[in-house]
């Protein structure tokens, strides 16, 4: 067998074992013991050829020992013997440094998890050379047609487990295979990209396809005036505002008084036919039975048919707001809750109904480089990308140059004519630094206004 | 479970003997403690330990990369072989053969000059500090919330090559920072000290903590959060002169003149995700970047900064040169192998965020060198104005053309004085007109070393931290005031 080949997966058996020592040479109150193990294979292009190409194989454990209230956090990727009773004692040592949080909520409770299929084996021992010839699929017809492909098709093998001194256990491996891919003109580019559990269920064709026409049809833009437009958003820039208004739903945003959603519950905040839920065993969506602390993840309906209903909690936002633990922790260290598995639910219209009504706007497929410019207003700026285009009296009529907007995402969702029927996974672009997770799937939207405050040289 | 030498050249070899023309060996240990205060109490406290090595192999013309965090010497085998197996796949897709600039050998070692080990600071000293800023806060003004926090870090690596590099660091860095956040109607207003982003970092020790003075600073941070709430709106789209402070011209420096030199950007690797550049090779020694006032350097050799080492991830020296001289577009962070492609050498920029991730270039310090101005001269000389403070909101288009910034806090300047607090302060630009604008930079005495320890690049995402010297600078004719 080629070494690459040999797949990572540690597995249940090891990792209870690993999360055992570490429970059993921790002194503590309560004791969490979570593992994150990740194998990542990643070919990336640019310039239609392999420029990176790489196997990251690597797994961390985190202890976290709560002391008469005194809380400490030790992480470490030795998952040797040693390796792992030193983390549990130097956690156990600096809890007892640490001044006491008196607003402690406690470690969840033993849960039970539905099961979750998010595993594949296929994907799990995907070869350097079949991420080679996916991304040949992409880089081959770009270079015939003088343009440039960059992007990456990658297999990703996760597991997570946790273990804590109330007697929870909760493990899952999953995987992950993605391509995604920019091509370029001289004057314009085009995006395409597809995420899922499986290796086979990637369609790199697609992709290269949907990457190219757009290319093709984005070259020499014309430049239109900033200002208001009624827009057609595809899937990809959707996610942004998904993924921007999931931040401020939550418990601590609420509790940090930055949420739209605060003091709104039972009001309406966007348009009517906008309900957005987060759905943790949403099998389209990369599920996850519990969260990074163990407890149950569960739906929750944030906004439905445009009136806030509820936030994200972690055991500890939940414990300092008396609220119900929905089972939403992230991995860092401060308390942090987040939806990981958003999903703004699918209206009736295809992509060409939602065109055809506009008479006069844009069809937009990317945001990039968004920011917060004021989270409670959820304002956000960033800039267009990978395919500007005019529509004209229900027509894609020509491509145009980017421009910056400047603009309340809520308030965007205000002004919701139709919804696409279908809906596309993506990641959540604000978690790729650290473990992979955090999915969201969404339709195409036609908006009836949206602020363009700038434009670029391209 | 240790590194040592014997490992890295039995992963050489191995490379060596599988097809490699060249090969790498990376091993890092990286150790961080973190500690955050949040509303009065204690919010985390948090130490890591991430420990591997990666084998970095060229074989036939094309780049493979595997990692790994077991370190035993069957295990370099493994990882080498594997490193050659992906570089086999890689030339499956390929248009040219890479190539590699020149570059020496070195067999050195580096540390960073610290005065204050700040592992041997206890814990509990680190926390006291964090707490009593805290509370210096909450006394001083009533807000929603308070944060506090300081990072301690210290990364030892090695790296040797089949060229005969072997060179051995160890870095420590420390950082700091608090943040105060006042809530009213439909209004929230966050104030931040040394910097935005929640810490001021730099390569040092403890000492570097003790001199921002978190809890004299404090009071000021919160009552200014406090009276934001009721400040002024920036004035909406206008153009007017505008006066950066050090720490926000020093992430104008990072957005639009540190990211579009990276020579990688500017010959598409990054077109997917971190984007190109508007900087083309072709421009190089002839593309007027900005005004005359406008000089930026690259440097990984000045004491503290962020991009300060001995050596960087490909073995090559640290250096010092100009990326802007007199508003001329002059020079690249560059790599051996994007060296090689403008037939130049590297500059020693190539970075990887720990031991499993692929060295890209990454900037070291690029630094808005001193003018000639006092900020008080410089504020005197504004007859009409704004002075925008600290870093609130940032973005910039996939070439580094358009860019919006918004601040914290912002001060009108009407008849060379500083007069009233303003909220929502943004501006816009494009970047070479923007730097055009410059008709001021102020002196030594406003300059600092910024550190900005969150740099995100590539895919896998790293995050880099780096270094940007600056002080405040004046522009005109900026238009100012996109949000209310």
């Amino acid at each position: 067998m080629a070494v690459s080949q040999q797949s990572a997966v540690l597995g249940e058996t090891a990792l209870r074992a690993a999360t055992q020592k570490a429970l059993a040479a921790a002194k503590g109150d309560e004791v969490e013991v979570l593992v994150l193990s990740r194998d990542l294979g990643l070919t990336r292009f640019a310039n239609s050829e392999i420029h990176q190409n790489m196997r990251i194989a690597s797994a961390d454990i985190r202890v976290r020992v709560v002391r008469d209230k005194r809380v400490a956090t030790v992480w470490t990727n030795r998952l040797d013997d040693d390796g792992i009773q030193r983390a549990a004692r130097d956690a156990s040592e600096k809890a007892l440094v640490s001044p006491e949080n008196p607003e402690w909520g406690g470690l969840p409770g033993v849960s039970s998890y539905p099961r979750v299929d998010a595993f594949d084996d296929e994907t799990a021992t995907t070869t350097p050379e079949r991420r080679a010839r996916l991304v040949g699929v992409i880089c081959d017809p770009s270079f015939e047609r003088k343009l440039r492909a960059a992007g990456y098709v990658s297999t990703t093998v996760t597991e997570v487990a946790v273990a804590n001194s109330h007697g929870v256990w909760a493990y899952q491996p999953a995987t992950i295979a993605e391509a995604q891919a920019v091509v370029l003109g001289e004057a314009g580019s085009g995006y395409g990209g597809r995420l899922d559990a499986r290796i086979g269920a990637i369609d790199a064709e697609a992709v290269s396809r949907e990457a190219i026409d757009k290319a093709l049809r984005a070259q020499n833009p014309r430049e239109l005036p900033a200002g208001d437009y009624e827009v057609v958003l595809e899937p990809y820039a959707v996610a942004d505002i998904v993924e921007f208004l999931g931040e401020a739903l939550t418990g601590l945003a609420l509790e940090e008084g930055s949420s739209f959603v605060g003091g709104r519950f039972g009001e309406r905040v966007t348009g009517e036919a906008v309900t957005m839920i987060d759905d943790p065993l949403d099998r389209h969506c990369l599920p996850q039975a519990f969260d990074f602390e163990g407890a149950r993840s569960e739906r929750v309906t944030l906004i439905e048919r445009g009136a806030a209903r509820a936030v994200v909690y972690d055991s500890q936002t939940a414990a300092r707001n008396k609220a119900r633990n929905t089972g939403h922790a992230y991995f860092s260290s401060e308390a942090y809750p987040y939806p990981l598995h958003l999903r703004l639910e699918a209206g009736t219209a295809s992509r060409e109904e939602l065109i055809r009504g506009v008479k006069r706007g844009l069809l937009i497929t990317r945001f990039w480089y968004t920011r917060w410019v004021h989270p409670l207003r959820t304002i956000v700026t960033g800039m267009t990308r990978d395919g500007v285009f005019a529509i004209e009296n229900g027509e894609v009529a020509f491509p145009v140059r980017n421009f910056r907007f400047t603009q309340s995402y809520h308030e965007a969702l205000g002004a919701t004519i139709a919804l696409e029927k279908d809906l596309l996974l993506q990641r959540i672009d604000r978690f790729t630094y650290g473990f992979d997770t955090g999915f969201c799937r969404v339709p195409a939207i036609r908006l009836g206004s949206f602020t363009f405050t700038g434009t670029t040289q391209y | 479970m240790t590194f040592s030498r014997d490992l890295a050249m039995r992963a050489l070899d191995t490379a060596r003997v599988r097809g490699a023309t060249y090969a790498d060996v990376r091993y890092v240990r990286r150790e961080v403690e973190q500690m955050a205060v949040r509303n009065g109490h204690i919010d985390s406290v948090t130490g890591s330990e991430d420990v591997g090595f990666a084998v970095r192999a060229l074989t036939d013309g094309a780049w493979g990369f595997a990692a790994s965090q077991l370190l035993t010497l069957p295990e370099a085998d493994r990882v080498a072989a594997l490193a050659v197996e992906i570089a086999q796949a890689s030339a499956l897709v390929k248009r040219a053969d890479v190539r590699l600039a020149a570059a020496p050998a070195p067999r050195a070692t580096y540390r960073t000059p610290i005065e204050i080990d700040p592992f041997a600071v206890p814990l509990s000293e680190r926390l006291d500090l964090l707490l009593r800023a805290d509370t210096a806060m909450r006394a001083a003004a009533e807000l929603r919330t308070t944060r506090s926090s300081a990072e301690i870090s210290r990364e030892e690596k090695v790296f040797a090559s089949t060229d005969g590099a072997y060179v051995d660091q160890t870095l420590f860095e420390t950082g700091c920072g608090i943040e105060a956040e006042a809530v009213g109607d439909s209004e929230m207003q966050r104030r931040s000290y040394p910097n935005s982003g929640a810490r001021h970092q730099n390569t040092g020790g403890w000492e570097f903590v003790i001199k921002q003075d978190l809890v004299g600073n404090a009071p000021r941070i919160a009552q200014e959060a406090r009276a934001l709430l009721t400040a002024k709106p920036c004035p909406a789209d206008v153009r007017m002169t505008v006066i950066l402070s050090g720490n926000q011209a020093a992430l104008q420096v990072h957005e639009s003149c540190g990211h579009p030199i990276e020579l990688d950007r500017a010959l598409g690797s990054e077109a997917a995700y971190a984007g190109m550049s508007f900087l083309t090779p072709d421009r190089l020694g002839s593309f007027r970047y900005g005004s005359e006032q406008v000089n930026i350097q690259i440097d990984s050799l000045s004491p503290g900064g962020l991009g300060t080492f001995g050596y960087d991830d490909e073995g090559v020296p640290g250096s010092k040169g100009w990326a802007v001289r007199e508003g001329l577009f002059v020079g690249y962070l560059m790599s051996r192998e994007t060296a090689a492609r403008l037939g130049l050498s590297s500059n020693g920029t190539m970075r990887a965020d720990g031991w499993g991730r692929l060295p890209l270039i990454r900037m070291t310090n690029v630094s808005l060198m001193p003018g000639r101005w006092t900020l008080d001269h410089l504020i005197a000389d504004t007859d009409d104005g704004i002075y925008m403070d600290t870093n609130r909101s940032w973005s910039i288009d996939d070439r580094r053309l358009n860019f919006q910034f918004g601040t914290e806090i912002a001060w009108e300047i009407k008849g060379g004085k500083k007069g009233e607090m303003l909220r929502n302060a943004t501006y816009t630009g494009i970047t070479p007109e923007f730097w055009g604008s410059c008709d001021a930079v102020c002196d030594d005495s406003d300059w600092v070393m910024w550190g900005t320890p969150n740099c995100g690049k590539g895919q896998p995402g790293q995050v880099a931290h780096t270094g940007h010297g600056a002080a405040a600078a004046r522009f005109r004719n900026v238009r100012v005031g996109v949000v209310q």
